[in-house]
């Protein structure tokens, strides 16, 4: 099926933007720029590159619209290739958070079901399209009944595949109507899904091959004005990134790695924080209470979501307050099952998996909660260390024995 | 170290004669093979892989091990030591129904425990000593047809509530086998399944279980003091939660009084369930009418309504051990290979012959999972060196109880059962 052009001109991140432009899509990425760069219409463009890097830095919700917008799709690739290259986990969560946040502005902005509809089948997404709203259910409070109706049903493979990493307690299949291999979905959520879709693929941009990354760099630094736009963009970044810097590097206990007392849930999360990735609520919730619970001062939980997308130290300080004030106790190990933060099989995390208490399988005890990790590697460290000394203390009595 | 050299060979006699029963699985040279041996020092030797069935035939009458196993994912380098190294391709979606995992009432009779630390002895499944509260037990687990039932019901609901009609899973994609002991396996093969990660393939868990369902999110909610309730008319949990409140709910009281007390489903106090039964016919009304959803039953707030709710998805959702549909890495029992706890084989079976499927008395040769039958009813000679064992129902006969020293001669299936059990000895 053959998708309109204009709508791959407002969401360029669409797979039909390689058969469309194919023009553009076997350049080489140094030739693209050199083309773009080339034309009376760059200006434009790199102005609103700087606009996306800026309101990405600033926490904005919205890219402003493009003047012309056939030139959105210029525009998404040489962001991509910044992106690339500028090479930072936490430039890029920033990236792909605004620039999905603004693809579903968008969609909800176009309100079009048939859009919606080639956007999917674009996106291979298996959905079933109803003309006529169908109806999977009523909302019902005080007397008042609602119709719940959707345009669209989607396979729950693909709805999986888009759902679950959001974490997000609505969206667990088991939450939503599942029929004959299809989750009824309403138009926004569907949209939602999306979003997830265009931030994933900005993110997958990263690279792990420095070596491949250096060469391109130096090629394309040689086009003045991307060399130009590159160090705009790394300059406001320079000015910025205290802001964003990751302070978390706490010591309660006096000993440097203190990551290696926490659970594997713990260290995703900080890890994900880190990488200014965005936490979804219950992550946040329960890093606070985690971290409270271990004694930690408010001030320092606060610089945890410094990196995050969306943070505001204010805001966050008062939350962060009351939840130290209310004394919460931090999720068990079932809960973070239940809401997908367990994070045992991930890291392959022996005592999460194994348990504790005896050397025999069948006799230990399974661990039930995050903060019961930290008391139990403390005191294996502690075991550690004391084994440690007294061997350091064996054998420098035994040398002493040999010396006579 | 006599039964276990004795077993082996039997095992290797079976894979002798029946080498051409034992059936290829999917994709065979790209799954690893596990085995335990029958020798106690090892524990299970992992990392194996055979180019095709002929090498597996050989090697199992050859070495005949106690335990056979295959993986349910998929691997380019099967054989390879560590599991990076592999070059994984996907994995199927597997679905284990032990009755170890769940209460059954049969265990009450048949599942003995010793408590490690006083001694304290008993029937059932208790997580704690009642005794001393410890936690450590040796433990006794027995088959018998009701807990076998209980394993195929959760089979057959699995099948008929969730996986066709919710999933749209075809018939043909899903292979079911009796384990060999106490449940029933059931992969289902599919190439977009196999892709899924652990963490998609915990949500499925979860949808089949029920068991980390938010009810606020599907309806239940406190305002002002006034409970709103769960629809009937919505399509999914909400819907399956409901058609089961009902069917409860047109119960005689003097039921569902029992199953609100029982500590297994509800454990209500008798002032909740005096309470519930009083609005019960009230409650059912209202329900099945559907026009209100304000739940009002005195004594009933969102906590108590929860725990009700939560009752009525421990009925409906499926009792599966949960790790093994999640991790990607695991192995699952060959099928046609024999359970070295047991004797018995572990046994392929189609949908539509589940229904009439008895493992332990099964009538159809070609299904029947009790292979050591002799024909010519030969018994065998052993010594019972568990303190205690409960009856064993085998092929419509019934053996024991027995208590530990003694003689007793049985025939020669129920022998092999109760020395792979490691209960008996020979003499």
């Amino acid at each position: 099926m053959s998708i309109p052009t204009d709508l791959v001109n407002r969401y360029p991140w669409l797979p039909s933007l390689k058969h469309l432009y194919s023009d553009i899509a076997d350049k080489r990425p140094s030739e693209f720029i050199s083309d773009i760069f080339s034309k009376s219409d760059s200006k434009q463009i790199s102005e609103h590159i700087l606009i996306i890097f800026e309101s990405a830095f600033n926490n904005l919700e919205d890219i402003p619209n493009l003047k012309d917008e056939n030139l959105s799709i210029q525009v998404y690739i040489l962001l991509n290739i910044l992106v690339y290259t500028l090479d930072n986990k936490l430039i890029t969560n920033r990236i792909a958070n605004l620039y999905s946040k603004d693809a579903y502005s968008k969609m909800k902005q176009d309100n079009s079901e048939s859009a919606l509809y080639d956007i999917c089948i674009d996106l291979e997404l298996r959905v079933n399209f109803y003309n006529t709203p169908i109806r999977y259910g009523n909302k019902m409070l005080k007397d008042i009944r609602e119709k719940q109706v959707t345009n669209f049903t989607i396979y729950y493979i693909d709805y999986l595949k888009l759902a679950s990493n959001l974490r997000d307690e609505y969206r667990k299949l088991a939450h939503n109507p599942l029929q004959n291999g299809y989750v009824y979905i309403q138009n926004r959520n569907l949209m939602r899904l999306i979003q997830e879709y265009v931030r994933n693929k900005i993110l997958i941009e990263e690279t792990e091959d420095k070596a491949s990354l250096k060469s391109f760099l130096e090629e394309v630094l040689k086009i003045q004005e991307f060399k130009e736009l590159y160090e705009k963009i790394n300059s406001i970044w320079a000015k910025r990134k205290e802001d964003f810097d990751f302070t978390f590097k706490i010591d309660i206990t006096g000993k440097a790695d203190i990551l290696k007392l926490y659970p594997p849930c713990v260290k995703e999360i900080l890890k994900k924080a880190g990488e200014g990735q965005n936490l979804v609520h219950h992550e946040r919730l329960f890093i606070v209470w985690f971290l409270l619970a271990l004694d930690y001062p408010v001030e320092k939980v606060v610089d945890v979501f410094s990196t995050l997308p969306d943070f505001d130290r204010e805001k966050t300080n008062y939350q962060v307050e009351y939840a130290k004030k209310k004394k919460y106790t931090p999720y068990q190990c079932s809960t973070l099952q239940s809401i997908s933060l367990c994070m045992k099989e991930k890291y392959k995390d022996t005592l999460c998996l194994e348990g504790y208490g005896s050397s025999e399988p069948s006799e230990r005890k399974k661990l039930k909660h995050p903060l019961a990790y930290v008391r139990i590697k403390q005191y294996r460290d502690g075991k550690e260390e004391e084994y440690l000394k007294y061997k350091a203390k064996r054998e420098l009595e035994e040398s002493q024995k040999q010396n006579g | 170290m006599v039964e276990y050299t004795y077993l082996k060979r039997l095992f290797q006699a079976y894979y002798q004669e029946k080498q051409f029963d034992l059936l290829k699985v999917s994709s065979f040279n790209l799954r690893e093979f596990g085995l335990i041996p029958w020798e106690k020092k090892v524990f299970m030797k992992r990392h194996l892989s055979f180019d095709n069935l002929d090498n597996l035939r050989y090697y199992l009458i050859k070495d005949a091990p106690r335990h056979l196993y295959s993986s349910g994912s998929l691997y380019l380098k099967p054989d390879a030591q560590d599991m990076n190294n592999k070059e994984y391709q996907g994995c199927d979606f597997i679905i284990d129904i032990d009755v170890d995992h769940f209460y059954t009432p049969c265990k009450d009779q048949h599942d003995l425990w010793t408590c490690k630390d006083c001694g304290d002895e008993g029937t059932g499944m208790p997580k704690i000593c009642p005794k001393c509260k410890g936690s450590k037990f040796t433990k006794v687990s027995w088959v018998c047809d009701q807990c076998l039932d209980a394993a195929k019901n959760e089979i057959t609901k699995l099948v008929s509530n969730y996986l066709s009609p919710d999933f749209g899973i075809e018939e043909k994609d899903m292979k079911i086998a009796f384990s060999g002991h106490r449940g029933y396996h059931l992969k289902i093969e599919s190439e977009e399944l196999r892709k899924l990660t652990s963490e998609e393939r915990r949500e499925i868990v979860d949808y089949l279980t029920g068991e980390n369902i938010n009810f606020e999110i599907l309806g239940l909610n406190e305002r002002s003091n006034i409970i709103y309730g769960l629809l009937v008319e919505n399509t999914g949990w909400s819907q399956k939660i409901m058609d089961k409140v009902i069917e409860v709910l047109k119960q005689p009281k003097n039921i569902v009084k029992n199953m609100l007390l029982d500590e297994n489903l509800f454990g209500f106090t008798p002032f909740y369930v005096r309470s519930f039964l009083n609005y019960k016919d009230d409650f059912l009304e209202l329900i099945t009418k559907g026009e209100r959803n304000v739940w009002a039953i005195e004594g009933f707030g969102l906590t108590n309504w929860k725990k009700l709710l939560r009752g009525i998805v421990k009925q409906i959702g499926v009792e599966l051990d949960e790790p093994v549909s999640i991790d990607i890495h695991r192995l699952i029992r060959y099928p046609g290979s024999l359970h070295g706890k047991t004797g018995f084989k572990v046994q392929e079976i189609e949908l539509n012959e589940l229904d009439d499927f008895n493992p332990l008395d099964e009538s159809n040769e070609k299904l029947d999972p009790i292979v050591f039958k002799s024909k010519k009813k030969l018994t065998q000679k052993l010594e019972i060196v568990e303190n205690k064992l409960p009856i064993t129902k085998i092929k419509g006969e019934s053996f024991g109880p027995y208590v530990k020293g003694e003689k007793i001669e049985v025939p020669h299936h129920i022998a092999v059962f109760l020395l792979c059990k490691e209960v008996a000895k020979t003499i």
